[in-house]
């Protein structure tokens, strides 16, 4: 049974959204990604995930947002065990996470308009509002010229902030972003930061997994580092 | 209402996008439903000219003497316990020679010399149309035979029989035609649609990712399936409209189609073939999507 996640999240609440209870994912044969990772992330709150390429952040936020299962432990969004929920209970759950992904997963041939209404479709918003709020993410990603264009014909960094602006479409309760800025130079880099920002402070719970220190060095904001699957 | 205007925006968008495929599927559909329909209508219209006959027809009851009037009456209702008959009317020998003498015509002249008694007496029997039925004609031939008194019945039993042999054959063709054409329908939508939605692997993938639902998935595809259903059958009834106009028009002077009145198909009968493409084809795009999902 989906609990709390229909009811607005308000901002600084303080109550676990995410719990991560010594989690361990090993890939076939013997390939451990994560091991006995524990973690917490209140509501509204925004934590960095850091570490270097292959400790485990995407297996971790992959895990959160359910593309992959945990081979032991327990991982609870808003009070939900994601391993005793339903096939469609999952689906309304991810209805409420956003996830930005390394590899963006853009659909190539729709425009860049078309893939980040895409999840606001999935929740049957009217049209004049996904108009608005896309245009407004576009605009604030600096992508409005290019909402027409295919995907498929944008450069990495163009593409990458397509996937953050789908990300945040629906005002997620829960936002996850692999390596935002890996493809963005210091102007977008900051676009995309003051939009993390702005959901933030709307009450979204945003975890940033990321080995740009430029983005977290000096942040008063939580780190968890990872090291070869384990937090230090 | 919005989750209609979602579902039918995306069924437009993927058909759009896999048009050619979706074409083939719906010249599919259409022929299915042309060849078996055309199948039933010729059917159709051979029961109905078989029912016209029927009207027409009328037995001949060869009797070995002639029958009292209680005989008659007897006679009579031993007859109508089969059946509801027209009416029944008993021919003397004398009546009969002035026929056979009215048939011949200007050779009448050869029964100049001839008695009437070689001729023996009978009674025609014209059945109701509940008996136009040919087959129970053939049953009904076989009662009268039965009676006392009754020497031979004549009816036209030849071309009744194989006029009745050809309606079984008919239904058997039409049995099995539909049969082979309802599979193809349903298994040709199926692997069309299961097709487009390989295709459309990532995009469903990425769908999934974000949150939509079986509903959300399966309803485009069972609107895909619907409409081929209903775009197929409804041209596919359209051209054999257009076909039967055309036959009716440059035929039905010549010969044996001049003694029918050819009918298109019932709208009860239309209706059915249409709803029944559509549940087909509905059913098919179902069973594509259920296997994909699956995975």
């Amino acid at each position: 049974m989906l609990e709390n996640l229909n009811e607005s999240h308000s901002a600084h609440e303080h109550s676990a959204l995410v719990e991560v209870v010594k989690v361990t994912k090993i890939y076939p044969p013997d390939v451990v990604a994560l091991r006995n990772v524990s973690l917490s992330a209140e509501k509204g709150e925004l934590i960095f995930l850091t570490g270097p390429s292959g400790a485990g952040k995407t297996t971790l936020l992959k895990l959160l947002c359910r593309q992959e299962i945990p081979t032991k432990g327990l991982i609870e969004i808003d009070g939900n065990d994601l391993n005793t929920l339903s096939a469609n209970d999952i689906q309304k759950l991810r209805q409420r996470i956003g996830v930005a992904y390394q590899d963006f997963k853009l659909l190539p041939r729709l425009s860049v308009f078309q893939n980040v209404a895409m999840p606001m479709e999935v929740q049957f918003k009217s049209p004049r509002e996904i108009r608005s709020r896309v245009t407004e993410l576009l605009e604030k990603l600096g992508l409005k010229e290019k909402k027409n264009k295919p995907a498929g014909k944008l450069s990495r960094g163009e593409q990458q902030r397509v996937a953050i602006a789908r990300a945040a479409a629906n005002s997620p309760l829960l936002l996850l972003a692999d390596e935002p800025t890996g493809n963005l130079d210091a102007v977008t880099t900051g676009l995309v930061m003051d939009l993390f920002r702005e959901l933030n402070e709307n009450g979204a719970t945003i975890i940033i997994a990321t080995h740009d220190e430029s983005i977290y060095q000096g942040s008063n904001h939580r780190k968890f580092e990872l090291q070869q699957g384990e937090l230090y | 209402m919005r989750f209609l205007t979602f579902i039918f925006t995306q069924s437009f968008r993927n058909i759009r996008h896999s048009w050619g495929v979706q074409l083939m599927t719906l010249l599919t559909v259409t022929l299915s439903v042309l060849i078996f329909s055309f199948f039933y209508l010729i059917y159709t219209n051979m029961l109905q000219a078989g029912a016209q006959l029927g009207e027409e027809l009328r037995l001949t009851v060869y009797l070995e003497s002639q029958l009292t009037q209680v005989e008659q009456e007897e006679f009579k209702k031993k007859i109508t316990n089969f059946g509801k008959v027209e009416k029944i009317v008993f021919i003397t020998p004398e009546q009969a020679f002035q026929r056979l003498a009215k048939q011949l015509g200007s050779d009448s002249d050869v029964l100049a010399d001839l008695s009437p008694a070689f001729l023996p007496y009978s009674a025609e029997i014209y059945p109701h149309k509940d008996l136009g039925n040919l087959i129970r004609i053939k049953e009904f031939a076989d009662y009268l035979k039965n009676l006392p008194g009754t020497q031979k019945v004549q009816y036209g039993q030849a071309w009744v029989e194989r006029f009745g042999h050809f309606i079984k054959l008919l239904r058997f063709i039409v049995f099995i035609s539909g049969t082979l054409l309802i599979l193809t329908t349903m298994f040709m939508v199926s692997y069309t649609l299961r097709l487009t939605l390989y295709a459309r692997q990532d995009e469903l993938k990425v769908l999934r990712y974000l949150g939509a639902t079986n509903s959300y998935i399966k309803g485009p595809v069972l609107i895909e399936g619907f409409a081929l259903g209903l775009f197929g059958s409804s041209l596919g009834l359209a051209s054999l409209f257009f076909i039967f106009q055309w036959i009716k028009n440059h035929f039905s002077s010549a010969g044996f189609m001049n003694l029918l009145e050819l009918r298109f198909l019932p709208m009860p009968s239309s209706a059915i073939i249409l709803l029944g493409s559509i549940m087909l084809c509905t059913l098919g795009s179902l069973l594509s999507i259920r296997t994909l999902l699956k995975k």
